[in-house]
């Protein structure tokens, strides 16, 4: 299958400061792709790249074959959806307003609400169980709550490719979960490429088909949970030692972090 | 009835006050002066299109000047409004980006120092001394990084204070017969030639507050911050620019024909959305409408509070709007 987004050898420099150093990845339909990286790493960076907002120093980008700069903004829109790491934290709206905002790509300035517009944004506030909150201004609900509206006008905008920056970063274990299951849904039913951007290690192993571990800006390992969940890689990319299992319950893999001791203590 | 459908109830109920209001300040002027009319001079002015004094009173003086406090007061909200999705920030409006300012050199240029009537390039001109100062204030705050809102403001008011100065040595180099007559329209005023400025503003205004009104959408996505406006799909640079020019020109074209009056541009705005909220395509209608109706009344307090004679309007405003602006800040906490 062809991938939906890919990117070739993207540099990226802040200053004078290598930030991406030749970084490929592959979106394909259907498929939920997990970023994982320390902080820093330069996961926003490349979601910034890939979805046009910053342009790459070297290095192409395509678009369902095309660059992402060339098509017109509400066309590209219409394939790609992007949610940033920050929720607005005083945005002046209710979240049914602001989710709304998602529909832009297919109203245009002058075009009407259409009830297709009302479906979609009635069902992405319904998959991020935000349907009882609807009315309530963004800034009066809490920081998990208006993540999940990110994810939910992410969900309106109804793109085939969906670039997600840390979106579990403020949510419960049950909105985490809830989460990636409507991701997946998304993935199988919609045929979305997803990507998200992450720190859940166990978790995103239980969900995402394919993880790219990024790591100074380079892609440090990428495949399947098993290849690139190893004890090795962490180790390399975040500096913790961990000991990956696989979880009897699901058969997945299972990434524990093990307790620094002091150098010389035996167990 | 669905939430979307109670809301445009509510939001037509609040225009419709809004216009009742509007339309009971125009009467109010128009009816208050220095000469009581007898109401037969309304039927004669108005039905019978009369031209006896008390007729020519209401339809030469006292109505135009309503019109033009109608159309000043709604292009100052509705710029005000824009400027500060513009720069997401509160405390934006026409005054402290040096836009005012930059009008304001514009006019006196023409007016003080050229041909002896320049009305009808009055604005024009205006509108280019506040697109040079938007101009110059948006490039000074720019950086590699982009431009943030807070560096905008600060190079405005920078720039701003700069203008004032300039404006002062203006005014002070100016043939001497003209100086009272520049300070006394720099503290913003609409007594004069009322006929004439309305006819010369009206399209200024119209055309300025009807692009702000089809740019409402991208208003809304603008509040979401440069990167998810792209992201959601609109072309931030144009609608920002498009946005940039059209408040520019209609704040400079006011201050080209009324001088210097403060704080509606940035009360007004927050006024509207405690009454529709912060969607733009409600905000605009109804900020223009608050606008017309709080300047009306100020215009009519300016020249019946004080028995020695007229006050400039700005000074009402700025009287009437500090007080009502710390009221709405405390009340909503802050926030709006
Ligand atoms: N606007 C910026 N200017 C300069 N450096 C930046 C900027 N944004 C991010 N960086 C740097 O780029 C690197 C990658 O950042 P980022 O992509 O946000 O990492 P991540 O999302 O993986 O935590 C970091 O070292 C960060 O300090
Ligand atoms: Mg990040």
């Amino acid at each position: 299958m062809n991938p939906a987004l890919t990117a070739r050898k993207v540099e990226f420099r802040y200053g004078d400061r290598d930030i991406l150093r030749g970084v490929d990845i592959d979106l394909f339909p259907g498929e939920v792709t997990v970023l994982l990286g320390p902080n820093g790493s330069g996961k926003s960076t490349l979601i910034k790249i890939l979805s046009g907002v910053l342009s790459p120093r070297a290095g192409d980008v395509l678009l369902c074959g095309r660059p992402p700069r060339s098509f017109p903004r509400r066309e590209m829109a219409r394939l790609l959806s992007a949610v940033g790491q920050d929720p607005p934290v005083d945005f002046p709206m209710t979240v049914e307003a602001y989710v709304a905002l998602g529909r832009f790509p297919h109203q245009g300035f002058f075009g009407g609400t259409t009830s297709e517009d009302r479906e979609q944004v009635a069902r992405a506030l319904d998959l991020t169980e935000l349907a009882a909150l609807r009315g309530r201004a963004l800034s009066e609900i809490s920081a998990g709550e208006r993540q999940r509206a990110t994810v939910a006008r992410a969900i309106a905008q109804g793109a085939t490719v969906m670039l997600l920056d840390e979106p579990t970063a403020f949510l419960d274990i049950r909105h985490r979960v809830a989460f990636y299951e409507v991701v997946t849904r998304l993935a199988e039913t919609c045929g979305v490429a997803a990507l998200v951007a992450s720190h859940d290690l166990s978790l995103c192993a239980e969900y995402g088909e394919r993880i790219v571990l990024l790591s100074d800006g380079a892609v440090a390992a990428q495949g399947r949970p098993e290849r690139v969940l190893t004890p090795e890689n962490v180790r390399a990319a975040y500096g913790v030692e961990v000991a990956c299992d696989r979880n009897p319950a699901t058969g997945a893999i299972r990434v524990t972090p093990l307790r620094a001791r002091p150098p010389g203590v035996e167990t | 009835m669905s939430r979307g459908r109670v809301e445009t109830a509510r939001f037509g109920t609040v225009l419709a006050a809004l216009l009742s209001a509007l339309a009971g300040a125009v009467v109010l002027s128009t009816a208050t002066g220095p000469v009581s009319i007898p109401f037969g001079g309304f039927v004669d002015a108005f039905l019978r299109g009369g031209d006896g004094t008390p007729a020519r009173i209401l339809l030469s003086l006292r109505l135009p000047r309503a019109l033009l406090g109608v159309l000043v007061g709604g292009a100052l909200a509705s710029s005000g409004v824009a400027f500060q999705a513009l720069l997401r920030n509160p405390l934006a409006d026409p005054y402290i980006l040096g836009v005012s300012g930059g009008a304001a050199v514009g006019a006196l240029t023409v007016a003080l120092f050229l041909s002896a009537d320049a009305s009808p390039v009055l604005p024009l001109c205006a509108f280019l001394g506040a697109a040079a100062a938007a101009l110059s204030v948006f490039l000074l705050a720019r950086r590699r990084s982009g431009v943030s809102p807070e560096r905008l403001i600060l190079m405005g008011v920078v720039v701003g204070a700069f203008l004032n100065a300039v404006i002062m040595l203006m005014v002070t180099l100016s043939p001497p017969g003209k100086i009272p007559g520049a300070l006394y329209w720099l503290m913003g005023d609409l007594s004069l030639g009322t006929p004439r400025r309305v006819a010369v503003l009206l399209p200024y205004v119209t055309a300025g507050s009807a692009v702000l009104f089809l740019l409402s959408r991208g208003l809304d996505l603008l509040l979401l911050g440069d990167s998810e406006a792209f992201q959601a799909g609109l072309s931030v640079e144009r609608v920002k620019t498009a946005t940039y020019l059209t408040a520019s020109l209609l704040a400079g074209s006011v201050v080209a024909v009324s001088g210097l009056i403060g704080f509606v541009g940035l009360i007004v705005p927050h006024g509207a959305r405690a009454l529709v909220g912060s969607g733009h395509r409600r905000l605009l209608p109804a900020a223009f409408l608050l606008g017309a109706a709080f300047l009306v009344v100020s215009d009519l307090i300016a020249r019946t509070a004080s028995p020695s004679g007229e006050l400039p309007v700005g000074a009402v405003t700025a009287l009437a709007g500090a007080p009502f602006f710390l009221y709405l800040l405390r009340r909503n906490g802050g926030r709006s």
